[in-house]
């Protein structure tokens, strides 16, 4: 662990209060106070989450959901597998998210499965506006892969059924500055409802950082 | 570079040869052939690129609210490297967004448009494959609008000819409001 790595955890714990091991996370907690509260489980000896998100939507100018993170900086690759526990709205969302700030409103983008098998890159570009989504053809519901690349204002989506190598179908672009928040997301889509959603092989790793110029 | 549309009604195809810096960011710069629309349709034409030139050279599908150079618009586009695009602006003078899929290579794209009240669906497929659909996105660009081909060459100082063929586009009888 570099020294920046360890301040920039002791900061997130200071503004945050952290009560568990979140293995490659740091923080959980509800964004945009649903009524209904979620909660994050780590396992770390079978390094599974479950997750609990209620919600009304992560859509338009507001997002509710239960938010599993840590705070990022540069380029990076985070990958999850995951599998809705249940029935709930068909919309029910769940996968990776990158946010600006914890703000309802923020700046985010997210590669996530709806509870009926269909895949999204969704994406608010600046703080305030509203979301703009792409949906991809429908899979079957099941286990999915799900993988996210950084590459400055590229962001790639992966994704496979469980067992199969994730390949690349879509990349968008935000302009997220500075440290961003990088995690997972569970929404149900449904304010009077809760949705837990199991996630496993979690990684988050950080490109190697550019070479230093040559002057 | 001015452009041109040249069309032959015996065999119904469009040789559309379009110049422009992109159709991206805040300003768009491409030829445009178009007709005023409202309501649902399925939009379809074959592509092929005849000229050389930058990766990302386009032909697109597109819905545009005006012929304002920083108009709101969604469309298709195919790359001159074969990748299909979904771009779109969502308001007058704002930003564009994109969503970039994967490439099967360069070669004879077939594409399709349609649109359901505010989804926007859309297809593709290369060298006379199936048609398989690349995914939907949402549209609140109303009617009317103009919907069309375009052509941009994605240099100033190059032009990009594309011919389309097999162009249709069909509406149900009763268009929506």
């Amino acid at each position: 662990m570099t020294t920046t790595t360890i301040l920039a955890a002791l900061l997130a714990t200071s503004a945050f209060a952290q009560t568990a091991n979140l293995g490659p996370f740091s923080n959980s907690g509800d964004v945009g106070a649903p009524t209904r509260s979620g909660s994050t489980q780590f396992d770390a000896a079978t390094g599974e989450f479950r997750i609990t998100g209620s919600g009304a939507n992560m859509w338009a100018k507001q997002d509710q959901f239960q938010f599993a993170w840590r705070e990022i900086t540069g380029n990076f690759t985070i990958t999850a597998t995951m599998r809705f526990l249940g029935q709930g709205a068909e919309h029910r969302k769940a996968g990776i998210m990158l946010r600006q700030s914890l703000d309802t409103d923020a700046t985010y983008m997210d590669v996530l499965m709806h509870g009926n098998g269909m895949p999204a890159l969704q994406w608010r570009s600046r703080k305030g506006e509203d979301t703009n989504a792409f949906d991809l053809p429908l899979l079957e519901p099941g286990t999915y892969k799900l993988k996210l690349v950084r590459t400055g204002v590229k962001m790639h989506m992966y994704l496979a059924k469980a067992g199969a190598e994730a390949v690349r179908v879509a990349n968008t672009e935000v302009a997220f500055t500075g440290p961003i928040l990088v995690g997972l997301a569970v929404c149900s889509h449904d304010a009077k409802a809760s949705d837990t959603v199991v996630f496993s092989d979690v990684t988050v790793e950080s490109a190697p950082a550019p070479a230093p110029r040559v002057p | 570079m001015q452009g041109s549309t040249e069309f032959d009604a015996a065999t119904g195809q469009y040789k559309i040869t379009g110049s422009g810096t992109d159709i991206w960011g805040r300003a768009d710069q491409f030829r445009y052939l178009w007709r005023e629309v409202s309501g649902d349709f399925t939009f379809t034409a074959t592509t092929k690129f005849l000229t050389d030139g930058i990766a990302h050279r386009k032909a697109v599908l597109m819905l545009r609210k005006s012929l304002d150079p920083d108009s709101a618009y969604l469309d298709l586009a195919l790359h001159g490297d074969g990748t299909p695009v979904v771009q779109f602006r969502n308001a007058k003078g704002d930003t564009t967004n994109t969503v970039d899929l994967v490439t099967a290579g360069p070669g004879v794209w077939k594409l399709r448009v349609v649109r359901k009240g505010g989804t926007v669906t859309f297809w593709a497929a290369k060298d006379g494959a199936p048609l398989l659909e690349l995914g939907h996105t949402l549209t609140n660009l109303g009617n009317p609008f103009l919907l069309g081909l375009g052509v941009s060459s994605h240099s100033q100082t190059a032009v990009n000819t594309v011919l389309f063929s097999d162009v249709s586009l069909e509406m149900p009888p009763a268009a929506r409001k």
